[in-house]
């Protein structure tokens, strides 16, 4: 179970985030959206510690992560994992090493096991054949598998997902999006997904919150959010150029 | 308090906090075969030519005008190598070579971990359980205090050799006369030393602080680029002060 209760973050003038409440319960695909810069990454990446709230608490598993120590994280950042937008594959590694490196690091494998351990991770997602190529040598979509692979080595109880369809081609946008949903469906993972893509968003999510200005203006699931009768919530989930939405 | 010295106060516990976790990860963490010397070929091979040439010519230029000015006061040449290699050995080699090596090694830090920082990786390396510092800086810092200390000693003896040169072509002081040892003392070594030591310490640990740092997107990592090379450089010329007062005091003079 996760719950951010009363967010506030703000970067000098600007406030991000202005009291954003918000409970997720276990096993769920649950997406965030809203606009460019409406702080939905910045949102998620405080429940793995990689920012800190003004004010509010983030609770995972019954403890404020906004509290813990150094070392604390490391133990939240072993259930809790992430794929960054931009796969973020050390390009100094090979794919194999990229995905060993967590195993090692987290699970204190040697070398030998962590890379064992990785080739069989990187089947999962039928990147087997790429584990000796290094990521610059491989195209978006494939990174982003590898990515996500890394991310779920160490066998998380809850992955967040920022865009991860985003410079996607379609097919591979949709491998993704059920690569997403069977980890929910068959391992029980939460998915917390940040995405634009309309069609990920109305195809596997379970529930839906939109972030407008700092809070939160809506939160339900995809049948709720195509009957709302909110201006502003119609012109984002409906891609409308003209409307009353602010960006 | 007011914001710019808050600002100050939070960099500085940044600084030291790096600086901490760089000694203990030196001690506790594992490296993978190959990261040092990765690094030490960075550092080291890739500032070699550039170390040499600057030293060289600084060694002549260094020598031509103390040549120049002794001549002005007392026509005497004779101890111009000697006076010249206890300021190269106590002074001018390491700081010199050190200030060469923040423009260069200082820079290339600052934009690989910026880079790093602004493309998220370094928010990954701790998804995956990994201290930034323990996997960035610690290879860096050891490199670097193995390769300033060699490159400043071989960019020494180039200077001096060059400074050699010129004092004989211009000013007809013959080899056997340069070459006068008899200014050197155990003193001057160990000051030199140390200060291969402190510059090859502060400058990877000083840039990986600008590199960590870095906020927003290539302009950032631009930032950041020029201020480790000014700050590695300040932190040169601050330890220079202190390893010169303290060895001042030491060594009584």
């Amino acid at each position: 179970m996760i719950e951010f209760r009363g967010i506030r973050k703000t970067f000098g003038p600007k406030t991000v985030l202005d009291g954003v409440d918000l409970s997720i319960p276990d096993g769920e695909v649950f997406f965030l959206i809203g606009a460019s810069g409406a702080g939905k990454s910045v949102l998620i990446k405080h429940l793995i510690g990689l920012l800190k709230p003004d004010s509010g608490e983030i609770i995972l598993d019954g403890r404020d992560v906004s509290r813990l120590d150094k070392d604390a994280l490391y133990e939240v950042r072993r259930v809790c994992a992430m794929v960054f937008q931009h796969s973020t594959l050390f390009d100094s590694m090979t794919c194999a090493e990229n995905v060993a490196l967590p195993l090692r690091k987290h699970r204190g494998l040697s070398m030998r096991e962590a890379l064992a351990e990785a080739r069989r991770r990187l089947e999962t997602v039928r990147m087997e054949a790429f584990a000796d190529r290094y990521p610059p040598e491989l195209g978006d979509g494939m990174r982003k598998r590898v990515a996500i692979a890394r991310a779920l080595t160490v066998d998380p109880r809850y992955v967040l997902f920022d865009e991860p369809t985003t410079s996607l081609d379609p097919v591979s946008a949709r491998r993704v999006d059920r690569l997403i949903r069977e980890l929910s469906d068959n391992l029980g993972v939460t998915s917390i997904v940040v995405s634009h893509d309309l069609q990920s968003i109305f195809s596997i999510a379970d529930r839906i919150a939109f972030l407008y200005k700092g809070r939160l203006r809506m939160v339900g699931t995809p049948a709720e959010f195509r009957a709302s009768d909110d201006p502003i919530v119609q012109q984002f989930t409906r891609g409308l150029a003209q409307g009353p939405m602010e960006v | 308090m007011s914001a710019a010295v808050r600002a100050i106060l939070l960099d500085a516990r940044e600084l030291q906090s790096i600086f901490l976790r760089t000694l203990y990860w030196s001690f506790r963490g594992k490296r993978e075969p190959g990261d040092v010397a990765r690094q030490c070929y960075e550092v080291g091979n890739r500032s070699l030519f550039f170390l040499m040439v600057t030293m060289g010519f600084i060694g002549m230029i260094l020598v031509f005008q103390s040549g120049l000015q002794a001549l002005r006061v007392v026509p005497d040449l004779t101890m111009l190598g000697a006076t010249f290699l206890e300021a190269l050995v106590r002074d001018l080699g390491p700081s010199i070579g050190a200030l060469m090596l923040a423009t260069r090694v200082g820079a290339g830090i600052a934009a690989e971990i910026g880079s790093m920082v602004v493309t998220e990786q370094v928010d990954a390396l701790r998804m995956c359980g990994v201290d930034p510092v323990d996997f960035l800086v610690v290879p860096r810092f050891v490199a670097s205090m193995l390769m300033t200390t060699t490159l400043i000693l071989l960019a020494g003896l180039v200077s001096f050799a060059a400074g050699g040169a010129t004092a004989w072509f211009v000013f007809d002081v013959q080899p056997q006369t340069y070459m006068n040892l008899s200014l050197l003392d155990r003193g001057d070594v160990i000051i030199g030393l140390s200060k291969c030591l402190g510059y090859g310490a502060a400058i990877p640990i000083v840039s990986a602080w600008c590199g960590l740092t870095t906020r927003g997107g290539s302009e950032g990592v631009g930032a950041a680029t020029t201020s480790a090379v000014v700050n590695s450089s300040l932190a040169v010329i601050f330890l220079d002060l202190l390893f010169s007062g303290a060895g001042f005091v030491i060594f009584d003079g």
